[in-house]
């Protein structure tokens, strides 16, 4: 089995196949983030595939010291930060982006169709609340909480400090919680699985 | 207790110990602003990654075999630019003076002898001062001196190699 590492130098030395496996290996890891930032799938694929492709050009200069995934990370929360300011500048709304579904893959470890179907509809819910949030914020919360990453690293990733992501992550919270659906604000029943640990 | 430490607690989304957790159920069923923050939190963290698209990585491929093209391409337009470019610049400068010298083959050829004989003069008279002063400054200078000023010279070069080498290396990261 062949490490990241390994793979990396091999595709520094011009190695097409190795860089391939990267892209296999990190593929889904990219589009979700730019999925979750950009709130449509040909968006996020466009952006996943340029991450890629600019993470090619600029192989000479990853450091192997850094793990490649939060390098790649990093390109992809990036460009995404940048396509959306671009976007505020061409003067769409908020309300124009939440026309585009999101779609949701079926879950394999769901037990119940009705919990799938609870779950789809509680992440739909998510992905309308999270596009309302600052781009930055909205990399910190998908970083925090899609990808499992440490404060540390998400200031790593987004050339941030960590008291500067804690505070972030603070406000995201606050935002989230503010455009959660009304009904939803009913009095917690029971532990659950996935809970937060704030219970 | 107030209602704060709750919002904090819910807001830094930190690991809470038995105690916290029951004060805090017994609170979120009377404040609807911290059960909405424990609600969209439930939701975070039941996150998952969203796959991505089938033959992702075939259309990645396809697109960095584009740029490629593109890059090939953009690479012979330069050359073909800087050699065009060149020429034209060539021709400009250098067309009066091959012109002057095609029309007054022995004008040119008495200037390159001239010029060959100075060079070759100024070499030698140079070496001959070289030779001198060697000659004379070794009864001034010990030849301990010489090698104090041979490794100071050394020791120069060597610190001025590795300034160099870390002020041009490569930035990390994109």
């Amino acid at each position: 089995m062949i490490d990241d590492t390994a793979r990396v130098i091999q595709a520094q030395h011009g190695s097409e196949e190795a860089f391939t496996e990267l892209v296999e290996t990190y593929q889904s890891h990219v589009y979700n983030l730019c999925y979750r930032m950009l709130g449509e799938p040909e968006a996020a694929e466009d952006a996943a595939q340029e991450t890629f492709l600019r993470a090619f050009q600029h192989l000479h200069r990853y450091d192997p010291r850094r793990p490649f995934a939060t390098w790649l990370l990093s390109i992809a929360a990036h460009y995404c930060i940048d396509r959306i300011r671009r976007r505020k500048f061409s003067f769409i709304s908020l309300d124009q982006e939440e026309e585009h579904d999101a779609p949701e893959l079926p879950d394999a470890e769901a037990a119940k169709p009705e919990d799938e179907a609870v779950r789809r509809e509680q992440q739909e819910q998510m992905q309308g609340a999270i596009r309302k949030l600052d781009s930055v914020d909205r990399a910190a919360i998908v970083l925090r909480y899609w990808h499992d990453c440490s404060e540390a690293e998400i200031a790593e990733t987004l050339n941030l400090t960590v008291s500067a992501v804690k505070s972030r992550l603070h406000r995201a919270r606050r935002e989230l919680a503010g455009y959660w659906p009304t009904e939803e604000r009913q009095p917690s029943r029971g532990r659950r699985p996935h809970e937060s640990p704030a219970f | 207790m107030n209602h704060r430490p709750f919002e904090d607690w819910l807001l830094e989304d930190r690991p809470l110990s038995g105690r916290e957790q029951r004060e805090l159920q017994v609170h979120l069923h009377s404040c609807p602003s911290c059960a909405a923050i424990a609600e969209s939190n439930l939701a975070l963290h039941s996150a998952h990654l969203t796959p991505a698209p089938t033959g992702f990585a075939d259309r990645f491929n396809q697109r960095l075999a584009r740029w490629r093209r593109r890059q090939r391409w953009y690479q012979v337009l330069g050359t073909l630019v800087l050699v065009i470019g060149g020429l034209t610049v060539l021709y400009t400068v250098a067309g009066t003076v091959v012109r002057q010298a095609l029309q007054s083959p022995a004008d040119w050829i008495t200037a390159a002898t001239v010029y060959l004989v100075f060079a070759v003069e100024s070499l030698r008279v140079l070496n001959e001062v070289g030779r001198i002063l060697l000659r004379d400054l070794r009864g001034f200078v010990s030849p301990l001196s010489w090698m104090v000023v041979s490794l100071g010279g050394v020791g120069l070069a060597l610190a001025w190699a590795v300034s160099v080498r870390r002020l041009v290396r490569a930035r990390q990261g994109v």
